[in-house]
């Protein structure tokens, strides 16, 4: 047969259809949902930064408008006591002791509800250049050992017309207060001259700057901040650790970033700072949010997404098997049958058509293809009966013609002599004899008939050759009535006497023994001719040789026919000394014609 | 049929299996962790003392930006060292994941910290070291750098007759021996011209009282150095008493609001500053660093800064010499 070549497929790859499927199955899926995994965590990591931002800046915005207005608050508050006049007539214009001292009370109970108010408000007070002032309650006196030169807001509030805002500084210009606070003040004008000749100031504490940025953090790990336009912290949640160096916060980064926001890195943290600006102040208030914070449910999220993964491959992977299996069952159940058919074994082998599809359609044409192939083998299997018929029967043994016309003569020899019994004996023999050869209808015969048969042909044969021939026949009663094939004996008979007994000086013997051995029969012709050498012995089956001799039918034809009919276990068997004689055994089976077919066949 | 019940199973139970640990995984990750604690046992409590009152604000801030639990213990009295072993002691019994500690002597209170370290519990000093190396970190002004920056400032006052005094803290404390060390190293040349070097125990009536006897033995004192803020604050009351703030220049270390209100008045030339709050708050972070299998960094300089009459309200001077509070 020709090798078929093989050609790589990706079936190639597993043992079964079930697993190529199963795996790839698996594989697809594994691929989709990790791809679906990484989509979607990119996509809501992407959507939180987002919200994040998009909230945080409306925070700091809004921080950042509390804060103007906060500031507002606190100009009105200045212009309201400027505007009050109280303070320009104690400072500058008082005309009397009562009128500066009215005015002077006034300005104190002022500042005292201010202050009893408004807790963020540290200090209040009025300053004129050459050293006039009032402070808070005004028990608060001046730090003597500081000039109000060296005051850089003090100085920018006498020259100019607008409120100054300072950024985050310690209050050393009163007595013993050095406190941290962030100073609004404002130039007050002499109306006599008509020039800023002192200054109003309110020092806001933390208070209310701390609420606003602490109520306002968006999550819990961050903050907000605030910073000037300098880039200097006003105020900030760890302001003691930045002044000491222990943090550092991105005030650069947030003076160029100027609105907006933007992200930083360092190392595994990354900080979202939203910035807004004020118009007012310049104040930028900075919001920063941890990202980690915001994913913070990032792990979480993993987790349920990746549990979700897990469970939901489990499922696909025992859906896919169960589909697997399903798909694949006819294409098993075809490779089974077809295994049966390999073996040999063509009955019950069809398979349930299951479908329209491709292996429907293999599966109609595998049964096509069995029950033609049994046509065929059963049309073989008659065909071979014929020829085995017709072979049987051109392989009996005929009566040999020659045997026929010598017969008949010794008839008419012994009846010319007058020996009425002899001819009467022998013309009974002989169509004994020719009655069997002619009935064989039947090809099967009981063995005593067999018997009968090879005993009238010896008959005949003793009484041709007169003393030079005896014969026995020795079979057991409990075989007789089993069957053989017919003209078995015969021949073995004529071939002891033509090629043993005849070549023999004196008289011959031929024996015919029968007898059971187990589920065998046994039948021996034996003679004490002149035997067989070797190669005689070697070549007593060769079909050539044996049509050589005058027996025209032989050995030859016995032995194909045993084994023709009861299969090749059985058949002759030959053993012969030379100058001492030869025995042929015959094996046949005890029983049954049925058995002995099906070997035959089989084989 | 049975096998492929088996494998069925078999899928099952790997999929429970994986469901399971990721599940673990999950928790595992959700899980809090517990507090650490830390003991923090100052050399002194005086709400009074600013640089006491800094340095325990920079622990506590340090603890809470960990998130440590925090006990803070300390006797009312800088000198009262068996007080202080005593606290050593019950600290120990008290099993916390570390102890600070500013010792109060450099001899005596070092078998006490020995205690500590073979507990097993981290140590990390803080402020002032012992005579053995056995803490597992250090976090201090270099006292000879500051004794050095103080000493220096001084050097350009010094004149072919001066006479100089230094006013020490607590005698055989290693701060003192440190600062006076440094204060010579930074004068240099000008070595010789050290006079006397007394030490009032830290107390300002004894500082005082000193000065006074010191002024009446030296009469030509020009130039005094005080060790710590006592010494400093006690000397200079004392030559603000005497009226003497215009012959004889004063150089303190540490600050309060009254050594600054003296240098604005210009009876202190200058003061050198600690930075206790940046001290304290250091000291947490070594902890922490050993907590993480961190290599500690062994001796950690806290850093100094020296502030004249001039520069006392720099931007960045502010920041150091007066703490920032809210409200």
């Amino acid at each position: 047969m020709e090798k078929i070549k093989k050609r790589f497929t990706i079936l190639s790859l597993f043992k079964s259809v079930k697993t190529t499927m199963l795996i790839l199955f698996s594989l697809l899926i594994v691929i989709t949902m990790f791809i679906f995994l990484l989509v979607s965590l990119n996509y809501t990591e992407r959507t939180v930064v987002e919200n994040s931002t998009d909230y945080t800046s409306r925070l700091t915005s809004q921080v950042n408008r509390d804060i103007d207005s906060y500031i507002d608050y606190m100009k009105n508050i200045s212009s309201m006591i400027i505007r009050g006049g109280d303070v320009q007539k104690y400072l500058f214009t008082g005309q009397t002791k009562e009128e500066e001292q009215e005015a002077y009370e006034r300005i104190i109970t002022q500042f005292n509800t201010v202050l009893e108010t408004r807790q963020d408000i540290s200090n209040i007070g009025v300053v004129t250049r050459d050293g006039r002032y009032i402070i808070n309650d005004g028990t608060d006196r001046l730090n003597e050992n500081i000039s109000l030169e060296d005051v850089d807001w003090y100085d920018k509030a006498l020259c100019g017309r607008e409120s100054v805002l300072t950024s985050s500084h310690v209050q050393h210009m009163i007595r013993n207060n050095y406190q941290w606070v962030v100073t609004l003040s404002k130039g007050i004008e002499n109306p006599v001259t008509k020039k800023n000749e002192g200054v109003f100031f309110i020092d806001l504490n933390y208070r209310l700057l701390k609420d606003l940025c602490e109520n306002n953090s968006p999550a819990a790990s961050s903050y907000v901040f605030i910073m000037d336009g300098e880039g200097k912290i006003i105020y900030h949640p760890k302001q003691q650790l930045l002044y000491n160096g222990l943090k550092e916060e991105k005030t650069d980064e947030v003076l160029r970033c100027g609105q907006g926001h933007f992200i930083t890195r360092e190392g595994n943290e990354s900080r979202l700072y939203t910035v807004s600006v004020s118009d007012k102040t310049g104040w930028r208030v900075v919001g920063v949010t941890q990202l980690s914070e915001l994913m913070k449910n990032k792990k979480e999220m993993q987790g349920t997404y990746v549990l979700m993964a897990v469970l939901l491959l489990g499922a696909a992977m025992v859906l896919s098997m169960f589909f697997a299996t399903a798909i694949t069952r006819p294409i098993k159940e075809l490779r089974d049958s077809m295994k049966e058919v390999e073996k040999g074994n063509l009955d019950n082998v069809n398979v349930a058509v299951s479908s329209q599809t491709e292996i429907g359609s293999l599966e109609n044409s595998f049964n096509l293809m069995t029950s033609q192939i049994r046509q065929l083998m059963e049309q073989n299997i008659y065909e071979q009966e014929q020829k085995r018929q017709s072979e049987l029967k051109a392989l009996r043994s005929q009566i040999n013609p020659h045997f026929l016309y010598n017969t008949l003569d010794s008839i008419i020899w012994m009846a010319e002599g007058g020996k009425n019994k002899e001819v009467v004996r022998m013309t009974a023999a002989l169509a004994r004899l020719l009655r069997q050869s002619i009935s064989n209808d039947n090809e099967l015969i009981s063995i005593e008939k067999e018997i009968d048969y090879a005993g009238s042909y010896l008959t005949i044969q003793k009484m041709r050759y007169r003393d030079k021939l005896e014969y026995e026949i020795e079979v057991d009663e409990e075989i007789k009535h089993k069957e053989i094939i017919n003209l078995i004996l015969q021949p073995l008979v004529e071939n002891a006497i033509y090629h043993g007994i005849k070549y023999r000086g004196s008289k011959g013997l031929v024996r015919i023994t029968g007898r059971g051995e187990g589920d065998k029969i046994i039948l021996t012709v034996s003679d004490n001719g002149i035997g067989m050498d070797e190669t005689a012995l070697e070549e007593i089956f060769d079909r050539s040789k044996a049509r050589e001799g005058n027996n025209g039918v032989g050995v030859y034809n016995v032995q194909t026919r045993i084994q023709l009919y009861y299969g090749t276990e059985y058949g002759l068997h030959f053993e012969s000394r030379l100058g001492e004689g030869t025995q042929v055994t015959v094996t046949i089976p005890k029983h049954c014609r049925e058995e002995g077919r099906a070997e035959h066949e089989q084989a | 049929m049975n096998r492929r019940k088996w494998r069925i199973l078999l899928w099952s139970v790997c999929g429970l299996a994986a469901a399971f640990f990721g599940f673990l995984y999950f928790c595992q990750d959700s899980g809090g962790e517990q507090k650490r604690h830390i003991i923090f046992i100052s050399k002194v409590i005086d709400e009074e003392n600013d640089f006491w009152k800094l340095l325990i604000d920079g622990v506590k801030m340090a603890a809470a930006e960990n998130k440590i639990e925090l006990s803070v213990v300390g006797m009312e009295n800088e000198d009262n060292y068996e007080g202080q072993h005593e606290l050593i002691q019950w600290a120990i019994g008290q099993k916390p994941d570390a102890i600070l500690l500013c010792p109060s002597r450099y001899t005596e209170t070092a078998p006490y910290a020995k205690k500590v370290v073979e507990q097993g519990i981290p140590l990390v000093l803080v402020d002032s070291d012992l005579n053995e190396e056995i803490a597992d970190a250090m976090v201090a002004t270099d006292n000879v750098r500051l004794g050095e920056v103080e000493g220096s400032f001084m050097k350009q006052f010094v004149k072919e007759d001066s006479c100089i005094v230094i006013v020490g803290h607590v005698k055989d404390s290693s701060t003192a021996m440190e600062r006076e060390l440094g204060v010579r190293k930074g004068l240099a040349e000008h070595e010789d011209k050290i006079a006397d070097v007394v030490f009032c125990n830290s107390d300002y009536d004894k500082a005082y009282d000193l000065m006074m006897e010191l002024l009446g033995k030296y009469p030509k004192i020009d130039l005094v150095a005080g060790l710590n803020e006592y010494s400093a604050v006690g000397a200079a009351r004392a030559i603000k008493d005497m009226q003497l703030q215009d012959q004889i220049r004063v150089v303190g270390i540490d600050s309060s609001l009254e050594e600054i209100q003296m240098l604005e008045e210009g009876i202190f030339e200058g003061i050198v500053i600690q930075n206790p709050f940046k001290m304290g708050y250091l000291g947490v972070e070594e902890a922490v660093k050993i907590w993480n299998k961190e290599k500690p960094s062994g001796k950690v300089d806290s850093g100094c800064e020296l502030i004249t009459k001039d520069s006392v309200y720099t931007e960045e001077n502010q920041k150091l010499l007066f703490p920032f509070r809210e409200g």
